[in-house]
């Protein structure tokens, strides 16, 4: 199958790898390749096409980075995800450039950016978040943390047998099940983005995604995240859409708690975007990036 | 024998086989199978002991993933080998054992907690201003000697909160926490104030007695 197009995306102009932990990540390169380096990190299930459309409008600035995250797009998978170690494969990104970058994050990727920078403070000289501002709250408060770890310990007993996802039929079927989830997104831009995001073999389309990969338990929870944010000492931008969608924004009142505690925060808000920013207005939101990281 | 969590291969080993109740042993971080010696010889039914992930004759976690509920996990496809066990761990194994005894209520008459290596894990609460862990804290921490993957040292980094500990001592069947005059970390207390402990000597063979005795298997 040939390559959907879509409007104003543009392919990588080179992808290479770095090395963390054992794992061999994948990253995708756009601009100048001796311009000041600006490190992309997506969210869970997507991969760094996630940028195709917002990269090539920062890549006239920066020499722009996406990495694929481990289990995610054309990294390589591993044998256990923790939030831990896919901040420090961002930071063995960082350090892997030799000397000081800007990094964003979006969704689960922006909260790992935060991280990243907390834990790379020498290199990482301003940060941008897009919608990447955790959960809500405690996820299913109401149900007893035994009775939680036994669903986990439950799927972790399947994970021995689970060695694939189920094919689907056609790109297409991949493209009605994300659109499911996030209806926000046109069917266009899906079938570019999960092209990218699947493999076809004989028996029809799979993701690439690792499906070893969602299954954690712990005892992290939501109150972290504020305190954490407080210790940053550079500069956040902190974007979320406007439009209520599937994973966010968060309500005010709990965007604005969490972020309380950041010395140096600017916020904007993109009109008529939801969760994925970056995709439904690469224009605006390449303009808030360039301005906060050019002040 | 060969067992398998996710895509690991775990080395569970048969240290005796006989007719009663089964022991599950599990070791602390750093540690390994090997580190029971005879103790368990007087245990009246069979003994299993297992070498976590990234342990002994364990695979490695591809990708340095470890953290303590893997672990747990890596327990729980030992216990889906062997059926109903008593469960007994040292250091890091007793948080797991804690854990597990709290999830798997119906399998685990009783669970032994001892002191060892990785009993503290990353404190009960998060330093937010501490240094952020990487490979190199993993490594630095770790034994020069030993038959383990140099990044289970993420393992002692994760924080154990009270409540998180208290909500799984509440949910264990029993449990026997072998204490001296040492300190023991917050997440440990919260797991002596359940109704369901009862404090023994550190002593392994002493122990390993209070604990048949405890299932009614002496």
């Amino acid at each position: 199958m040939t390559e959907p197009s879509f409007s104003n995306a543009a392919p990588p102009e080179r992808t290479r790898t770095v090395d963390s932990m054992g794992v061999r990540l994948n990253l995708l390169e756009w601009g100048d390749p001796v311009a000041q380096p600006l490190v992309l990190c997506h969210g869970m299930f997507d991969h760094g096409r996630s940028f195709a459309l917002l990269a090539p409008l920062l890549a006239r600035r920066f020499r722009v980075i996406a990495v694929d995250a481990r289990g995610h797009g054309d990294s390589g998978w591993a044998d256990a995800y923790t939030w831990l170690v896919d901040v420090l494969d961002i930071v063995a990104v960082l350090r892997s450039l030799g000397r000081d970058v800007y990094l964003l994050g979006h969704s689960k990727g922006g909260g790992q950016a935060v991280d990243a920078a907390r834990a790379a403070p020498d290199v990482v000289i301003k940060l941008v978040n897009i919608d990447g501002f955790g959960p809500p709250g405690p996820e299913d408060p109401g149900k007893p943390l035994p009775v939680r770890c036994a669903e986990f310990l439950d799927a972790h007993r399947r994970l021995a047998h689970r060695r694939a996802w189920h094919p689907y039929k056609s790109l297409d079927d991949l493209v009605e099940r994300r659109r499911a989830q996030n209806p926000r997104l046109s069917r266009e831009w899906l079938r570019y983005f999960i092209f990218h995001g699947a493999t076809e073999s004989h028996d029809g389309w799979r993701w690439k995604a690792d499906p070893h990969m969602p299954y954690g338990f712990g005892p992290w929870r939501p109150d972290w995240i504020a305190p954490s944010y407080a210790t940053l000492r550079i500069p956040m931008l902190a974007i979320v859409g406007s439009e209520q969608d599937t994973w966010g924004p968060l309500p005010e009142s709990i965007l604005a708690e969490r972020l309380a505690g950041v010395r140096r925060l600017e916020r904007r808000t993109i009109a008529g975007a939801g969760h994925f920013v970056h995709i439904e207005k690469p224009a605006d939101t390449a303009n808030a990036i360039l301005d906060f990281l050019d002040s | 024998m060969r067992i398998t969590h996710a895509r690991v291969a775990l080395e569970l080993h048969e240290l005796a086989h006989r007719s009663g109740p089964a022991l599950l042993l599990l070791h602390e971080l750093y540690g390994s199978s090997e580190d029971w010696g005879e103790a368990p010889a007087a245990w009246p039914g069979s003994v299993y002991a297992l070498d976590f992930s990234g342990h002994g004759r364990s695979g490695w976690i591809v990708g340095g993933g470890y953290y303590p509920e893997f672990l747990v996990a890596d327990a729980d496809a030992a216990l889906a080998r062997i059926g109903r066990a008593a469960v007994a761990g040292t250091g890091l194994g007793a948080y797991v054992a804690l854990l597990l005894a709290g999830t798997r209520s119906d399998l685990i008459p009783a669970a032994l907690l001892l002191p060892g290596s990785g009993l503290a894990g990353g404190g009960a609460w998060p330093d937010f201003d501490r240094e952020f862990p990487g490979p190199e804290l993993f490594m630095r921490s770790a034994p020069a000697h030993g038959a383990f993957d140099p990044l289970v040292g993420a393992l002692d980094q994760y924080v154990r909160p009270v409540d998180y500990a208290e909500a799984f001592a509440r949910a264990a069947r029993r449990l026997l926490l072998a204490e001296d005059a040492t300190e023991v970390p917050p997440w440990w207390e919260a797991a002596r104030r359940s109704a369901a402990a009862q404090q023994v000597p550190t002593d392994l063979r002493f122990a390993l007695a209070e604990l048949a005795g405890t299932i009614g298997a002496t």
